[in-house]
């Protein structure tokens, strides 16, 4: 019986998950506490030591809750209703803006957990996110026209996302959901247009469960979803991806682009305030303002330059594995050549060539990534066209075309998307430290890389101009990290 | 059956060399090879060949077996078969026959079994009687096994000797083979980024001369630097400059391009080189013990560091490293300089990070493959204990992978060193190409390019080599041409 308990406690998924939201709390907690100290002065920063007790208070309460969750396992074999009960106040914390211990509490109220809830959950915390973080346009002098509107939008959204998680929590089963529901899919399909693509996976989902009579299709659904949104590490990632998605768009409507370009002789190199929140450059410039609108820059190169060479790679790699040895080795062959030249290199080559600019960045980057992403397609589509179905298809007449494209490229996709989600992030990189070298995107776009270029010669005096769009850049490459890692354990039959 | 003809000592030199060359002249690229090679002795055996071959048995036998054959109806009989399985075929998906078509196919079908009928006949035929089948691979053969026809025909048929020699050894063919592809990737990578550079829109003249050149200084910059030559005359000075180690001067300070690669290249390779070990160093003991202690805590942080390693940008972590170590802590200098060995460490770090990052997650998960394997499950039962069987029977299976892990990255450290270069103010070739990109310098950059293309492609070569040394599997693989 005691061994039966002990396994209880290395099974539950609330007290792994307990675990890792107490580690990764406390060492935010601790974060904050090395820098309430001003050093030089010896004072406390009274800001930032409030809070580092905030997130000090929620840190221990998750702590409680953890020895809890322990003891019932122990005791009990599983966790006991008034534990469950005891997350709600837990819940507060986003208040915090600790999505950690929130999400934690999220988990641990509801005993039976779909994808839907997850889903409904990040839905949440991406628009609380999104409207806080707008919301520090506030303290600047002006705010563009569409604030206020856009701002208005986005908390109709919310309400609307609140009522939704409650349904959600409530009628939503793990294989079907009542019909009424579609009304609110398609509203949160088409509210998905700010970006925040958990609205529109939640959708999805709903309109699966909806409409679906075949019953291991939404199995099959559910069990990839289950295990990547189980995964807390890949579900922060995608989390703090369609945060940044989100941002880009709504900031087109909730910041002032001035801000970010425009020169402003009267606030040069001021060091970070509320009206401010990350201080300005050497021209006055808002570097908050220049982060966010840097996210869209790093995104959609970053995407960009791994869907080309995805769609590219993944055709050539199709054709050298299906057809004969011929064509194999000339694909293949030629490919050799290009994969022989680092890809940053290539891309410095070929930027020398054509100017430095954004398009020329993507083109050069995607280059590239070619090769690699045949290699991959093509040992798939080798193993793939082994299988019997390939063979039943081909009995059938199918023609060489529909075979490639009906049957061996989508049951070769998956090692395909896990690569792509791990590439994101390599390109992320790339962008920034080319427009570091002044080879990639034009200097007066505000990037992460050009920020850090200038912030680079003031890192004496300011160093914070080159730290924080360093912890913008690492912030987006992890998460496309932990959500590859997160997709590939998915995919994979044999972590099963 | 095969294992007879495995060649052995007993076996002597000529025979041996009967040995490759049957083997080698299965292969067609080869067998060009060969004949092109040995073109002088082929042209003379050729003629003795023909003589040799009037007097043969082979036509006659041909012709009898044909003869009967075609009286016993074969042909006829395959025809109609063939005719019928079309008509059927047809049927059965409720097409159309077309006479025509119909017609062409069934010929072509019934024309292919008959020529394959009558080659097996004659075979059979042939092992009857206990002949052996002569064309001019086994005449040669047979001549070959002499040893006094090797020495007679060792002037004129020197090269193509010594091909058969280089092959006669597997692991030198591996390499020789090998060798051989790098250049043709060596050279395709010079065509492609001459290529580029030549597309490109800028004009060097212009923006090196400024806007008041005039049409005359122009042209007799275009004309020093080679620029005003059609294409494949410029391409062939480029590829030819690669190989010969001479690409000219380079547009800015006229300096020999070749001699300033040179003189730039050694410290990014040693820098690169400290960063691989250092990758070695930390990262398979951390992977090794990351697997082995799979879900505890220690593995959790491992891969988180490991994670965040991969994550951070060159540029940023060492700016963040200079900012600490030089401008906080002024433990170690900010910029490279030669003469202080202390200057190296911080570029080593940051240019090894990633790479240490991305050995130590693949040392882990190679690990846990192996771990699970069924051998390891034997070596347990047998009743070894963990350290015996990780040291004896996991880590060297589990090296494999993690060693072309290695030779690929090693490439994208030698790519990303500019960064790297550029942030610790090391004049190395990264910096360099950066440094000339602006103008563009044509030969500077395709130099710096290619060379680091080079490099990568020798390591590929060493590390294949390797490869095949340390894997049996591929070692019996190369075996069997």
């Amino acid at each position: 019986m005691n061994s039966f308990k002990k396994h209880a406690l290395k099974l539950s998924r609330e007290y792994t998950q307990a675990n890792f939201a107490l580690v990764l709390s406390i060492v935010v907690s601790l974060v904050f506490l090395i820098n309430s100290f001003n050093y030089k002065e010896g004072k406390i920063k009274s800001l930032v030591f409030t809070i580092f007790l905030v997130y000090a208070l929620f840190t221990l309460y998750q702590f409680f809750l953890t020895w809890k969750i322990k003891k019932d396992l122990l005791k009990f074999g599983a966790i006991q209703p008034i534990t469950r009960k005891l997350g709600y106040i837990q819940l507060l914390s986003i208040l915090s803006a600790n999505v950690f211990t929130a999400s934690f509490a999220f988990n641990l109220i509801k005993n039976k957990k779909t994808p839907d809830y997850t889903f409904a959950v990040y839905m949440l915390f991406t628009q609380l996110f999104v409207i806080a973080i707008s919301a520090f346009n506030m303290f600047k002098p002006y705010v563009t026209d569409t604030f206020l509107p856009a701002m208005g939008i986005l908390v109709g959204i919310l309400v609307f996302q609140v009522v939704t998680l409650v349904l959600v929590s409530k009628y939503v089963q793990d294989e079907s959901a009542p019909s009424w529901f579609l009304v609110i899919a398609i509203v949160l399909i088409a509210s998905s247009v700010t970006g925040n693509l958990f609205n529109l996976l939640l959708g999805i989902s709903l309109i699966v469960k909806i409409r679906s009579h075949d019953r291991s299709r939404i199995i099959k659904w559910n069990t990839i979803w289950g295990k990547i949104t189980r995964n807390s590490t890949a579900i922060l990632g995608m989390f703090f991806i369609i945060l940044m998605l989100s941002l880009s768009v709504c900031s087109k409507y909730t910041f002032d682009y001035d801000m970010a370009v425009e020169n402003d002789y009267g606030s040069l190199l001021q060091q970070p305030s509320l009206e401010h929140p990350f201080g300005t450059d050497d021209f006055g410039r808002d570097l908050f303002s220049r982060i966010i609108f840097g996210a869209r820059i790093s995104l959609l190169v970053g995407f960009a330059s791994t869907i080309i060479p995805l769609i590219i790679g993944g055709v050539l790699g199709a054709i050298a594995g299906y057809y004969t040895k011929r064509a194999d080795n000339i694909i293949m062959r030629l490919l050799d050549i290009l994969y022989a030249i680092p890809g940053i290199l290539l891309a410095i080559a070929i930027i020398a060539a054509f100017g430095a600019n954004t398009m020329n960045l993507i083109l050069a980057l995607s280059v590239g990534a070619i090769p690699s992403y045949a290699r991959t397609m093509r040992a798939n589509v080798l193993m793939v066209s082994n299988y019997e179905y390939v063979d039943s298809a081909r009995a059938l007449g199918a023609s060489d075309f529909s075979i490639i494209f009906k049957q061996i490229v989508p049951n070769s996709l998956a090692p395909m998307i896990v690569k792509a989600t791990l590439t994101i992030g390599g390109a992320v990189i790339a962008t920034s430290s080319l427009s570091f070298l002044g080879l990639g995107v034009e200097p007066h776009i505000p990037e992460w890389g050009n920020i850090l270029k200038i912030g680079s010669t003031y890192l004496e005096s300011h160093s914070y101009l080159a730290i924080i769009p360093g912890l913008a850049i690492i912030g987006l490459v992890l998460s496309f990290n932990f959500l590859g890692d997160g997709l590939r354990d998915a995919f994979d039959p044999r972590m099963d | 059956m095969e294992l007879h003809k495995e060649p052995s000592l007993n076996f002597g030199f000529s025979a041996h060399l009967s040995y490759v060359f049957e083997k080698m002249m299965k292969r067609p690229s080869y067998k060009y090879l060969l004949l092109v090679l040995g073109l002088p002795l082929h042209l003379i055996i050729f003629f003795f060949y023909q003589s040799k071959r009037k007097s043969d048995t082979y036509f006659t036998i041909h012709k009898i077996i044909n003869e009967s054959l075609q009286t016993a109806g074969l042909k006829e009989k395959l025809l109609s078969d063939f005719k019928e399985q079309y008509v059927r075929k047809h049927a059965f998906f409720q097409e159309k026959v077309d006479e025509q078509q119909m017609n062409r196919e069934v010929d072509r079908l019934a024309e292919e079994r008959y020529s394959k009928i009558l080659a097996e006949k004659i075979n059979d035929e042939y092992e009857r009687q206990g002949l052996t089948k002569l064309n001019y691979i086994s005449y040669f053969q047979r001549l070959l096994k002499n040893p006094l026809f090797l020495i007679v025909s060792f002037i004129p048929g020197v090269l193509m000797y010594i091909l058969l020699l280089l092959f006669s050894n597997f692991f030198i063919k591996f390499i020789f083979e090998r060798l051989i592809m790098s250049v043709f990737v060596i050279a395709g990578v010079s065509v492609l980024v001459f290529t580029i550079l030549y597309l490109s829109p800028f004009d060097p003249a212009a923006n090196l001369l400024g806007e008041s050149a005039t049409k005359e200084q122009i042209a007799s910059f275009n004309h020093t630097y080679g620029l005003d030559l059609p294409y494949l005359m410029q391409l062939w000075n480029a590829v030819k400059g690669i190989f010969t180690f001479d690409l000219g001067a380079s547009f800015t300070g006229n300096e020999d391009v070749a001699a300033s690669i040179a003189n730039k290249f050694p410290i990014t390779l040693t820098i690169a080189i400290f960063s691989l070990l250092m990758a070695i160093v930390i990262a398979i003991p951390v992977g090794i013990i990351s697997a082995t202690r799979q879900n505890t805590f220690l593995d959790y942080s491992f891969m988180f560091i490991a994670l965040i390693g991969l994550s951070i940008p060159n540029f940023w972590q060492g700016l963040i490293f200079i900012l600490n170590f030089s401008i906080k802590l002024q433990w170690l200098p900010a910029t490279y300089n030669p003469q202080n060995m202390l200057s190296i460490i911080m570029p080593v770090i940051v240019l090894g990070t990633g790479l240490t990052a991305s050995v130590a997650r693949m040392t882990r998960s190679s690990m846990l493959e192996i771990i699970n394997e069924d051998y390891i499950i034997t070596a347990k039962a047998k009743g070894l204990n963990e350290r015996q069987v990780l040291w004896k029977h996991a880590i060297g299976n589990a090296m494999i992978p993690i060693i072309t892990v290695i030779g690929l990255l090693f490439g994208d450290m030698l790519g990303g060193a500019a960064v790297t270069e550029k942030v610790f103010n090391i004049s190395g070739i990264g910096s360099y190409i950066v440094d000339k990109q602006f103008i563009p310098d044509i030969p500077a950059i395709m130099g710096g390019v290619i060379y680091i293309a080079i490099t990568i492609s020798l390591v590929n070569v060493l590390i294949d080599i390797l490869y095949a040394f340390f894997d049996p599997r591929i070692r019996s693989k190369m075996k069997q041409l």
